[in-house]
């Protein structure tokens, strides 16, 4: 009851900041469009005023590869970099606006306006950039426990016949079900640094374990459920995203916005976990206040 | 009555080895081996005794006989297939050979000292994988040559076609065979001679069809499977059991045991279909007995009948992948895919593949010495019909709503892509190919000239080429100027001088040339054709703004150039914008040509090769041309790529 209690609340406040949603939607959109559209351009370049370009109105045709040549490969080495340049600035900027976000969830301020949205991102920045660095280190290290040191075993045990993947599958469900151990630290520590303009790092994560366990199994089920519904979402999105070929002007406008109304839902979810676990981690300190 | 008697001298091998697997005896039988193998799972040796025959079919006595030793190649890091780091053992125990303990005649003479290793490709005085035997008589035309060879081989590891790992063996190229005599005449060849050739890292057949007797013992745990129909499985006691099969009428013995095999089995029109797979393979063995039918089926329709009944396949575990791939005529392996998604093909393509081969070099032996792309070629050609044939409409190898790859294009890509792709002609033997264009050249390229030949003639032509090919050749050893003979034949008998006198303009150029085949357009221009207008016998002469709008005449011009060494027959479509299509055919000799339109409507569109025959082209993007510029597709594809990178960026961070 507390844990629907809390998503509840956590909703509401997530919604309540959809300015905040859409300022983080629309400077991604521009951020990426920056690396996308000279690849479009470059890709009807290629293709000129060829019809080749209609056989892949059905789905891209890999036998036009060969056709399109060294440039088509140089495109992609251009796509894959550019890709992986975005991912970096992404985590970077998403880093930055979680500040906010926090900040908006973890006072009493309610939903910030947008400047002083800006203005505790940029405050919380180096705080939240650090927990994030560390929570990865920690997640890489468990990940690597849990499923490499199994993997390894198992590959080098089942050299020749003997079938290792389905005993890999139980390794695999235990890492999942640890993921909102480190999610649940990873948001409590960074409302603890927004709830308190502290930058102590190591402090902030050690409030987060704190707040992790009391009442542990609250704080993890409000991660879990959370976890599995954008795990759902994010399944949905792609798989609707990769599966559609639309192949009109009409449609693939359309097709556009469908995307990023997916995205827009997707962010939201985001806001929605950390609003909860703020909502969590307040509950001890309300009671406090109003004893 | 020479003749009568050579006829006679043939035939008796022939009666001797009798007839268990086939009714009649398929092909002339030349050789014939009688083998008795012990396996040792410990030492990984196989010990061998075995009789083998050969007979003289020339009109000359021969004084030496030449034996492939393919498993020496194993035996040093110096022969002509290790060469250049190219193979290197897993341990002391990984090198591989085959030695010869004893060698007899029919008389009983020991030969041992008549033997010596020959290196007739490369001088490479460290390859000892032909063997040379100088007989103290020659053996007259007519006569069998019977020799009694007790020999080990010893089985190489890391597997490299052959070979073992652990407990799993995969005995390939295991026992000292014949060459192939050739008389003059045969395969253009000038003089009589034996054609026997270093084990390569690019190739390894070319041999008769021949009649095997073998035995094999094993521990009873192995379970074995071969090229040849099991006649029986003898408990020896002592935890040992033999294995003996036999088969007829084909170019190579292997076999395998290994106790973690799974065996299923299949029918299919009088041919049991065995594979024996690992415990994972299970799961994919369907989807592997159905390529087997479907190739087996569209083979068997298109070029001729399996004669076989049987056929043996082999799913091998991870530890044997180096034996994979690999065909033997009635025994092949496969690779059941693993962890490769279901909708990618290319478990399918592979078996289908290695089938193919029980055609295209079994039963058609083609020296792949020499003339890879004769089996490697036209087998890919096969292949990559039936692939797109029976998988993915059109679309075999990945047919999904986003992303679709026919076979065909796979292996045009391989070619087209390939920077070295006029670097040499197509017939050069399989180890002389440079810069590593072995595969490009007999698969690639082969494979697409092959396509645009079926494009040119049709495909009912190319079937009926291959019906005739295999009733010419089946059972012989066809050269590639054989091919081009049976192609021109059967081109002039359906279509009459259509393409010329021959088809010998089209092999020239795509076989024994190495230019490119590149045609493009290079514009489309549209002026609209004004009303008489000017200063005309000093009077002014204008025409209104009715006239004007009442100009409905255009003179289009479609500007085609050639910029390849090929030169092919190329349809041109046009299209105008009332929707009248027009068919041009340009024999594509000139370095371009245009096609000029007075009409009241524009070009709108212009397409060569429409109809997408010449697979051998190197560049379709330029092979059309559209007034109007169609860019939805890539407006999708940029979609798609804003909104994963955003959601990469929103699951990547915490």
């Amino acid at each position: 009851m507390a844990v629907l209690r809390i998503l509840g609340k956590g909703a509401a406040r997530a919604a309540s900041s959809y300015r905040l949603i859409l300022l983080m939607w629309i400077i991604t959109l521009v951020m990426i469009l920056f690396v996308a559209l000279p690849l479009k351009s470059f890709l009807n370049h290629l293709f000129g005023n060829s019809m080749a370009v209609e056989k892949l109105a059905g789905g891209f045709d890999l036998g036009l590869a060969g056709d399109l040549g060294k440039p088509f490969v140089n495109l992609l080495s251009a796509a894959s970099s550019g890709g992986l340049l975005l991912l970096l600035a992404g985590i970077f900027l998403y880093t930055f606006f979680a500040g906010g976000l926090f900040a908006s969830y973890a006072t009493a301020w309610g939903s910030l306006g947008i400047n002083a949205f800006i203005r505790e991102s940029a405050r919380n920045f180096l705080p939240f950039l650090m927990i994030t660095l560390l929570i990865m280190v920690i997640i890489a290290a468990y990940t690597f426990v849990i499923v490499g040191i199994p993997m390894i075993v198992i590959i080098s045990i089942s050299e020749g016949s003997t079938p290792g993947s389905n005993i890999m599958y139980l390794f695999y469900a235990i890492w999942a079900l640890g993921m909102p151990v480190w999610l649940f630290v990873a948001d409590a520590s960074r409302r603890w640094v927004a709830a308190t303009g502290s930058g102590k790092v190591f402090m902030a994560l050690g409030a987060g374990f704190r707040a992790l366990k009391e009442r542990f199994w609250v704080s993890y089920s409000i991660v879990l459920v959370i976890l599995i519904l954008n795990l759902i979402f994010i399944f949905l999105s792609l798989w609707f995203t990769i599966w559609s070929v639309p192949d009109k002007g009409g449609m693939v406008f359309l097709f556009f916005l469908a995307t990023q109304a997916l995205f827009i839902l997707r962010l939201f979810m985001k806001a929605w976990r950390y609003a909860s676990v703020c909502e969590k981690t307040a509950i001890p300190e309300k009671y406090s206040s109003t004893k | 009555m020479k003749r009568f008697l050579f006829a006679v001298c043939i035939c008796i091998p022939i009666v001797s080895a009798g007839q268990v697997v086939v009714d009649t005896p398929l092909s002339a039988r030349l050789t014939g081996y009688d083998i008795e193998a012990v396996l040792d799972p410990s030492s990984h040796i196989v010990s061998g005794d075995m009789t083998a025959w050969w007979v003289n079919n020339s009109s000359k006595p021969v004084g030496d006989a030449m034996m492939h030793m393919y498993l020496n190649a194993f035996s040093s890091n110096k022969s002509t297939f290790a060469g250049l780091g190219r193979w290197s053992p897993a341990g002391d125990d990984g090198w591989g050979w085959v030695r010869i303990g004893s060698i007899r005649d029919g008389m009983g003479n020991d030969l041992l000292g008549s033997m010596s290793f020959q290196s007739p490709d490369d001088g490479n005085i460290h390859d000892k994988t032909v063997l040379q035997i100088v007989l103290p008589q020659p053996v007259q035309p007519g006569d069998t040559l019977r020799l009694r060879i007790k020999f080990e081989s010893k089985l190489p590891s890391p597997i490299e076609r052959t070979g073992y790992k652990e407990d799993f063996h995969f005995v390939a190229q295991w026992f000292p065979k014949f060459g192939v005599y050739e008389t003059a005449g045969m395969r253009q060849r000038e003089e009589d001679g034996w054609n026997c050739h270093q084990f390569h890292s690019t190739s390894e057949f070319y041999a008769n069809h021949s009649v095997y007797n073998v035995s094999a013992t094993m521990p009873k745990e192995y379970i074995a499977g071969s090229g040849g129909m099991l006649i029986e499985e003898i408990d020896l006691g002592s935890n040992q059991k033999k294995v003996v099969w036999r088969a007829e009428d084909i170019v190579d013995f292997a076999w395998t045991a290994w106790p973690g095999y799974k065996v299923l089995t299949q029918k299919w029109r009088g041919v049991d279909i065995t594979l024996l797979t690992t415990e994972k393979g299970l799961k994919k063995a369907d989807n592997q007995f159905a390529a087997v039918v479907y190739a087996l089926e569209y083979l068997d329709e298109r070029v001729g009948p399996y004669p076989w009944p049987h056929l043996t396949f082999v799913d091998p575990p991870i530890s044997g992948q180096g034996s994979g791939g690999m065909e033997y005529t009635t025994l092949f392996t496969s690779n059941g895919g693993g962890l490769v998604p279901s909708f990618y093909k290319m478990a399918e393509m592979l078996t289908i593949h290695e089938f193919g081969h029980a055609y295209f070099m079994g039963i058609l032996a083609n020296n792949e010495f020499e003339e890879p792309w004769l089996d490697e070629g036209i087998n890919s050609y096969w292949e990559q019909r039936i692939v797109d044939h029976y998988y993915g409409d059109g679309y075999g190898l990945i047919r999904l709503p986003f992303l679709k790859m026919s076979d065909a294009d796979q292996g045009r890509i391989g070619y087209i892509s390939s920077p070295s792709r006029a670097i040499s002609t197509n017939d050069l033997p399989s180890w002389l190919y440079p810069h590593g264009t072995y595969y490009m050249m007999s698969y690639n390229k082969a494979a697409a000239w092959l396509h645009t030949l079926e494009g040119l003639i049709g495909t009912e032509t190319m079937d009926e080429v291959f019906r005739e090919y295999y009733r010419q050749w089946g059972f012989r050893h066809p050269s590639g100027r054989d091919f081009i003979a049976v192609v021109n034949d059967v081109v002039t008998r359906e279509h009459g001088n259509r393409f010329g006198e021959s088809m010998d303009w089209f092999f020239e150029q795509v076989l024994y040339g190495n230019e490119i085949c590149d045609y493009r357009i290079s514009g489309v221009t549209t002026h609209k054709i004004r009303s008489y207008a000017g200063v005309i016998d000093g009077d002014s002469v204008t025409y209104t703004r009715s006239d004007r709008s009442s100009d409905t005449l255009y003179i289009s011009r479609v500007s085609i150039e050639r910029l390849g060494g090929i030169t092919l027959p190329v349809e041109v479509l046009i299209c105008f914008d009332n929707g009248e299509e027009v068919l041009e055919l340009w024999d594509g000799k000139d370095s371009f040509k245009d096609f000029e339109y007075t009409r009241n409507s524009k070009v709108v569109w212009a397409k060569i090769d429409p109809f997408d025959k010449i697979d051998i082209d190197v560049d379709r993007i330029n092979n059309s041309w559209s007034s109007v510029q169609k860019f939805t597709a890539t407006r999708r594809m940029a979609n798609k790529f804003v909104f994963l990178m955003q959601m990469m960026i929103s699951i990547f961070t915490v």
